[in-house]
């Protein structure tokens, strides 16, 4: 059993899985179906300003594992549906952002910039076809870079890394993690106390159950769909409910501005472009690598690096007045984020995002599939399952990245419309399909009532300015950290100081004081 | 006329109903909860989905199966003590759950609150290495124990202290790590984490292919798939790590409920060809079915073992 093995059974996977129906004898396999559906409708909610793809994804799990079942056959069709949102509103974001000036997601606020410009000189159709080119350029960029990289790093982390040193790359990840993400340090660092505490309730090794105050309802600890929707999906709701309560909204109309010219994307365009795309699709791929960061950070790091090099040449217009470059680098950046933030998932287990997070809910809640080092291991002779599936995921993601390629675009700029749904609709709507989603999947009522609980803790956390991501990846997290913490030291005969044992471990430390300190010295801007 | 023939329906669908609650045609009230006590995607979750699978095609039965994973059993024996005893809710655990765990748990519970239904197959506990190690038997292991302490992998606390009693009578100091199941085992096993392991059946393909091997049998028998290796017994522990995999409920649950679920699962996991009989002949050995009373009894007498184990292991 090879690589290419593996490459083809993983394909196989998906053209071979359950079938959907068949067209003229030719069956669709449910899979792909899938990922259509997904990413259709992630075109649809990144194009609405207030949900973006982790409510969706959110959503939507619990409902298809209720479909798809518990069986690993569940796993592709599922995770292909959330990839494809995933991709699907990555590039949806643009849409409003160029057509309105409202970024559809927090990321596309960089497009709004050159996008609406565009748009008030009766060129949007062009400024989305700029959108759509350089994002699905940097979408599979990063996906050909995760292909190759993931692999090959948990294969190295698999053989170089020992126990003390698996556990102290966690808390390096989780240091890096709370430096940041968020406004400061300090507040990241309170988040990921906060998850790392609740996922200490009920948990741990020992019989007795831990923190739990003497409940039989704590001692099993806190289920991970209400942890995870409460203090992501249900704080940002109530946050918007609060802000559409003050606000009244301004109602300016907007002006519609006659579109004319040439709406098309030429040749020489694209070759004017391909500079700007593929600096920021490196970039955002960098960017994507390391946990935590965000597509945000990599589309303005994008576009200011791209308006350097714009201003260098002196070509006009000018970044900020309509420049399809400025569009180009931004979407290319964030959208190459993407992939790349599976690199740390698949190969190593550790979420990066929001996105992330939720695949690895769903391949937790499916079960027979654990992201991590142990994916990509060769067993002999027999098939390691749980690679197929990772390479059924790849194939996936190409498949999404095809299907945008081909009918992304066109299907992209007929969404025009979804940015005038009104808020005070929307938010209900999620509010109460959350809860559904979430009884769904637990089928308790006191899971209902710790994600409320979860969701008041995410409101409050916003409030007082503390990334809630954080939080939610601790949260993940803090199991396998201690459970390796307690390996290490168990493996190293009862060595307190397992963490200092090797060089490299020693190595991965010192970077965790480095990353907070360094983090600490410098103030800087509200990331999310 | 009218009322004769409603009363003839009533009447009909009345003894429709009686019949309805014969043990013979129990069917469960909805679909079944299947708590699993084991990590997803190890072979103990495997074999759990795959009997829900196998009953599903059979019978029409649906399953919800949710993983109540942690603490040995605990955290699921906890969750379902107070789930309604109709057969609606069941979980999976092992025999040790009952025993030696809820001994130790010490968290106001007992066997009886539970309602064993039936076991369906036993461990085929074996102590593991990676073939590349070099030892061909136990006593190649022990040797190399002795030039510098290895690493032992246990998924419960009971085979953590039947490990520390195995090095105490050899003479040797393991450092024994905690390790979330046997597929934990087996990965910590196969990334060079942990020198060797207990591993309960999972290990099965890995000897038949020569990739592992079977250095010592944990239980109070020769391992079905590697004869000659030395059983705990022969190594001077008097104690071993002899244990099926359980299906409980709630305590009281009926009888015919218990019975119907018992002869249901017994003869999924017993039937040639099913897909949790393939499974279980390959991983365990095949099934081994103890219904009902036996069970309940066997655990008991688990229950009231545990204490000699703890009293050795804390010497």
């Amino acid at each position: 059993m090879g690589w290419f093995d593996y490459v083809w059974m993983g394909i196989l996977a998906v053209f071979q899985g359950p079938e959907m129906f068949s067209i003229l004898g030719l069956a669709i396999p449910v899979t792909i179906v899938m990922i259509l559906m997904g990413f259709l409708m992630g075109v649809a909610v990144g194009a609405t300003p207030g949900l973006a793809g982790p409510m969706a994804m959110a959503v939507a799990l619990p409902i298809l594992i209720s479909i798809f079942g518990f069986t690993p056959d569940a796993l592709l069709p599922v995770m292909g549906f959330l990839l494809g949102i995933m991709k699907g509103a990555t590039i949806g974001g643009a849409v409003p952002a160029i057509l309105f000036n409202t970024p559809g997601t927090p990321d596309a606020f960089m497009t709004t910039l050159d996008g609406y410009p565009m748009t008030k000189a009766g060129q949007a159709r062009k400024a989305l076809r700029v959108a759509h080119f350089s994002s699905a350029s940097g979408d599979t960029f990063s996906d050909i870079v995760l292909i190759f990289c993931a692999p090959f790093l948990a294969v190295v982390v698999e053989r170089y890394l020992d126990l003390p040193e698996k556990t102290a790359l966690l808390i390096l990840s989780l240091a890096f993690i709370a430096a940041v993400i968020g406004g400061s340090v300090g507040k990241g660092l309170i988040s990921l106390g906060l998850g790392l505490l609740a996922a200490y309730v009920g948990t741990g090794e020992d019989f007795y159950p831990r923190l739990s105050m003497g409940s039989q309802t704590l001692a099993q600890g806190f289920p991970i769909a209400a942890v995870v929707l409460g203090v992501l999906i249900l704080g940002e709701v109530f946050k918007s409910i609060e802000e559409l309560w003050q606000e009244n909204r301004k109602s300016g109309a907007l002006a519609v501005v006659e579109q004319s010219g040439d709406q098309r994307l030429h040749w020489a365009d694209i070759k004017r472009l391909l500079p700007y795309i593929s600096r920021s699709a490196v970039i955002g791929t960098a960017i994507g690598a390391l946990p935590g960061i965000g597509s945000t950070l990599a589309a303005t790091l994008g576009y200011t690096t791209g308006r350097a090099a714009h201003a260098r040449k002196g070509r006009s217009p000018a970044f900020g007045q309509g420049a399809p470059e400025g569009i180009a680098a931004t979407e290319a950046a964030n959208s190459s984020v993407s992939g790349a933030n599976l690199i740390p998932v698949l190969s190593l287990g550790i979420p990066g995002n929001a996105a992330a997070v939720f695949l690895i809910l769903a391949a937790d809640s499916i079960g027979g599939f654990n992201p991590g080092p142990s994916v990509f291991r060769f067993t002999g002779d027999q098939v390691n399952p749980e690679m197929v599936i990772a390479f059924g995921l790849f194939t996936c993601m190409m498949i999404a990245n095809l299907l945008n390629w081909t009918i992304g675009g066109a299907f992209m700029r007929s969404m025009g419309f979804m940015s005038r749904i009104p808020k005070h609709i929307l938010l209900p709507v999620v509010l109460l399909l959350t809860l559904t989603s979430i009884y769904v999947q637990e089928t308790r009522m006191v899971a209902i009532w710790f994600t409320i609980g979860f969701g008041v803790l995410g409101y409050l956390m916003r409030r007082l300015g503390i990334s809630p991501l954080p939080f939610v990846i601790a949260y993940i997290l803090g199991g396998k950290l201690e459970e390796s913490a307690r390996q290490a030291f168990a493996a190293t005969g009862g060595d307190a100081w397992f963490l200092f044992s090797s060089s490299v471990s020693i190595a991965f430390m010192a970077l965790t004081v480095l990353v907070v300190t360094l983090s600490l010295r410098k103030p800087k801007e509200a990331r999310t | 006329m009218k009322r004769f023939l409603r009363a003839a329906v009533t009447a009909v669908g009345l003894t429709a109903l009686a019949t309805g609650a014969l043990a013979s045609d129990w069917t469960p009230p909805g679909p079944i909860k299947l708590m699993i006590a084991f990590k997803a995607g190890g072979g103990a979750d495997t074999q759990a989905r795959l009997i829900a699978e196998d009953l599903e095609a059979k019978l029409g039965w649906k399953f919800i199966p949710e993983q109540v994973t942690g603490k040995g059993g605990m955290n699921l024996a906890m969750a379902i003590k107070d789930q309604p005893n109709d057969g609606s809710v069941i979980g999976i655990v092992v025999t040790e759950t009952l025993g030696y765990n809820m001994k130790v748990a010490n968290a106001g519970v007992a066997p009886s609150d539970f309602t064993a239904i039936t076991t369906t197959a036993g461990f085929q506990m074996g102590v593991v290495s990676l073939s590349s190690k070099g030892w061909a038997t136990f006593d190649d292991m022990i040797a190399a124990a002795k030039a510098g302490s290895l690493r032992f992998g246990a998924m419960s606390p009971k085979l953590a202290d039947l490990a520390y009693l195995l090095g105490k009578a050899q003479g040797v100091d393991f450092n024994i790590v905690n390790v979330k199941g046997g597929k934990g085992v087996m990965n910590g096993v196969n990334a060079g984490d942990l020198d060797l392991g207990f591993m309960a059946g999972i290990q099965g393909k890995g000897v038949a292919a020569g990739d592992l091997v079977n250095l010592a049998s944990a239980l109070s028998e020769p391992l079905k798939q590697t004869p000659d290796a030395p059983t705990f017994a022969d190594l001077g522990v008097p104690f071993s790590a002899d244990g099926y995999f359980l299906i409980i409920g709630p305590g009281g649950m009926p009888t015919e409920a218990r019975d119907a679920l018992a002869a249901a699962v017994g003869e999924v996991v017993s039937t040639e060809g099913t897909k949790s009989n393939g499974m279980i002949s390959k991983a365990f050995g095949g099934a081994a079915v103890i219904a009902g009373d036996d069970a309940q009894a066997l655990v008991q007498s688990d229950f009231e073992a545990a204490g000699a184990l703890l009293q050795a292991a804390s010497e």
